[in-house]
């Protein structure tokens, strides 16, 4: 363990020398002093980076080299796209009443492009994307947030001066970016503008470009998904553990039902049955109430969101799987448990309506109307013999 | 007495052994295995009952109901691994193995299926099943072995040690192929209406086949001998 922990300290340690030597944005302000002027002790600081350091699974004594990493983020260049979405993450980030570490420490990376949030627009705008590109090529991290549509030659989304499709421009960003990250769900599994009939043809982000994607899902992610995927990839300059769906294992590896604060409820058979009655005041389990956290892999339970505050199920709403491939098909009626989960209308919209049980209930209505006619007509007249 | 004994057999039938007390035990252990399955099932998908009231935090209906449907779950499993392994091994069951013959032979096909329809005699068959009989049993054992799959991913979601984690691999595998554990769990819901829908029509054909057929049918799945017309 000791000598495991020496070679990833070696390692660590050149990556974060590599990445010093990178020129800043604004060679007047670091991380640091951002810190110190928003009211942020050293000391909490720190306590920030010994929380990241366990989160990311490393132990104890690598937690200077977390906070340096996290100081030194500000020098790695990052390209962020908005494709087809609601700009609802970065909104999440930028809009907090009371920022978290996580979230100053996004807004001073050195951000070469956001849309959102530069003050260029029009060609200059153009031209800053382009310079990013061309200047810091195979450098950079590219950031995407939306899902891309591809219908029409991808012309429901066309961006910029020259109306380049954002297709094309997230092409064009992915080809020369040092590592990918989709982040939320409309990037990493087309989210809702993939959701049936999908005019658009919106598809997640690894779906045009055949480099590897690190997706990191939910609407919005948690900052602290976010940042810690930046953390990851500037300590080790890799790719890190991914499941199946490519979400960073150390985020995505439990469901969220397994470390819910109201599974001792579900266990009991204790649940809401509708909103506001007394099992909810009681806190009891909202399975009933459509809760997805069964089949959901995410660290809300553990993380909740605005600083441990809260999260949907300790507000009293069920998860809806919003980190979950496809969950807007999948996943519906929100409010209802996987039992009642309507279907795409089979028959010509005839089934809409039409859930597992209801259907199999007709059928076997049906068997049962042909087994009596059957059973009658042979009493009536027996098989031969 | 003896005469009375003598006027009393049947004399154009003769006893024959159908089913071997294995698969007589196989067959009832399955049967009962999947009632509580789809019972303890359909409380699992929407918790119809609520547990008594209770200060202590005690009473952990939904983790019972969950238990007893694992249990017979892992029963199940064990039953249909024995009843594949007489399928293609035993000696005594080989009648299971000749229906093959019979389902791959178009005119048997058409024969029984005029058979129910009141048209002509049964077919002589030479197996133990005709072809729509095999037809049915064949997408039951699809079923329940994706049952079993879809079962054991929900399972190792569940119990991440154990019989669990030694799965878990493989069956996250599987879990990302049905497109994610929703859809597993979808699944495994639509394929129980699919057995309730078997079990239904097999229970029937079964009744049918004991009062028209009369070689004793039913009786074989009990003591396993059946009455077979002398050919």
């Amino acid at each position: 363990m000791e000598n495991y922990d020496k070679s990833l300290k070696k390692i660590f340690k050149s990556r974060l020398q590599a990445i010093q030597k990178l020129p800043k944005i604004d060679n007047n302000k670091s991380i640091v002093d951002i810190l110190e002027e928003k009211g942020i002790s050293r000391r909490d600081f720190m306590k920030w980076a010994s929380y990241m350091t366990a989160y990311l699974g490393l132990s104890s004594s690598f937690v200077p080299t977390v906070a340096k990493a996290a100081e030194v983020a500000d020098r790695l260049p990052i390209i962020w796209l908005h494709m087809a979405e609601c700009t609802g993450c970065s909104e999440s980030l930028l809009r907090t009443d009371t920022p978290t570490i996580d979230s100053l420490i996004f807004d001073y990376i050195s951000l070469e492009y956001h849309e959102t949030i530069m003050a260029a627009s029009g060609w200059q705008a153009e031209q800053n994307l382009e310079g990013a590109i061309e200047k810091y090529k195979g450098k950079y991290i590219l950031m995407v947030e939306g899902g891309i549509p591809t219908k029409l030659d991808g012309h429901f989304l066309t961006l910029g001066a020259f109306a380049k499709t954002g297709q094309d421009v997230a092409k064009e960003a992915a080809d020369g970016a040092a590592a990918i990250f989709a982040i939320g769900t409309c990037s990493s599994f087309g989210g809702i503008q993939a959701a049936a009939p999908n005019p658009t043809g919106a598809v997640p982000l690894s779906e045009i470009t055949g480099k590897p994607v690190i997706n990191v899902p939910g609407c919005p992610p948690s900052e602290k998904n976010i940042v810690g995927t930046l953390l990851h990839y500037i300590l080790y300059g890799t790719l890190p553990a991914l499941d199946a769906y490519n979400r960073p294992k150390w985020a995505y590896e439990n469901r969220i039902h397994d470390l819910c604060e109201r599974r001792g409820h579900f266990d009991a058979g204790e649940f809401v049955q509708s909103f506001g009655d007394e099992g909810a005041k009681k806190g009891y389990c909202l399975y009933k109430m459509g809760c997805k956290g069964p089949y959901t892999f995410n660290n809300c339970s553990k993380e909740r969101f605005n600083q441990h505050t809260s999260w949907p199920i300790q507000a009293g709403h069920g998860c809806i799987g919003c980190s979950e491939p496809q969950f807007w098909d999948k996943m519906g009626p929100f409010e209802e448990p996987m039992a009642d989960h309507l279907f795409h209308g089979p028959f010509g919209g005839l089934g809409a309506d039409a859930t597992v049980d209801k259907i199999g209930i007709s059928l076997l209505t049906v068997t049962a109307i042909g087994i009596a006619a059957h059973a009658a007509i042979s009493a009536v007249k027996p098989p031969k013999e | 007495m003896a005469q009375l004994n003598e006027s009393l057999k049947i004399p154009c039938k003769e006893e024959e052994v159908e089913f071997g007390v294995a698969f007589r035990w196989q067959h009832w252990i399955r049967a009962l295995s999947i009632v509580v399955l789809a019972v303890s099932g359909f409380y699992l998908a929407y918790p119809f009952l609520s547990p008594p009231v209770n200060a202590e935090p005690t009473g952990f209906l939904y983790a019972l109901f969950r238990s007893w449907h694992e249990i017979f779950g892992f029963v199940l499993i064990s039953v249909i691994l024995y009843k594949t392994f007489l399928f293609f091994f035993s000696k005594q069951h080989a009648n299971e193995r000749t229906s093959l013959g019979d389902f791959l032979n178009p005119k048997v096909w058409m024969a029984q299926i005029k058979y129910y329809l009141l048209i002509e005699k049964h077919p002589a068959i030479k197996g133990a099943y005709n072809p729509l009989q095999f037809v049915a049993y064949v997408s039951f054992y699809i079923m329940i072995f994706l049952l079993i799959l879809t079962g054991l991913i929900l399972y190792t979601n569940v119990y991440h040690s154990g019989f669990g984690g030694l799965i878990n691999g493989p069956m996250r595998f599987f879990e990302s192929l049905f497109g994610g554990l929703s859809t597993v769990r979808l699944f495994h819901h639509i394929l129980t209406w699919g057995i309730i829908l078997f079990v239904t029509v097999h229970v029937y054909m079964a009744i049918y086949n004991s009062i028209f057929g009369k070689e004793g049918g039913m009786d074989a799945i009990f003591s396993g001998l059946k009455w077979k017309k002398k050919h």
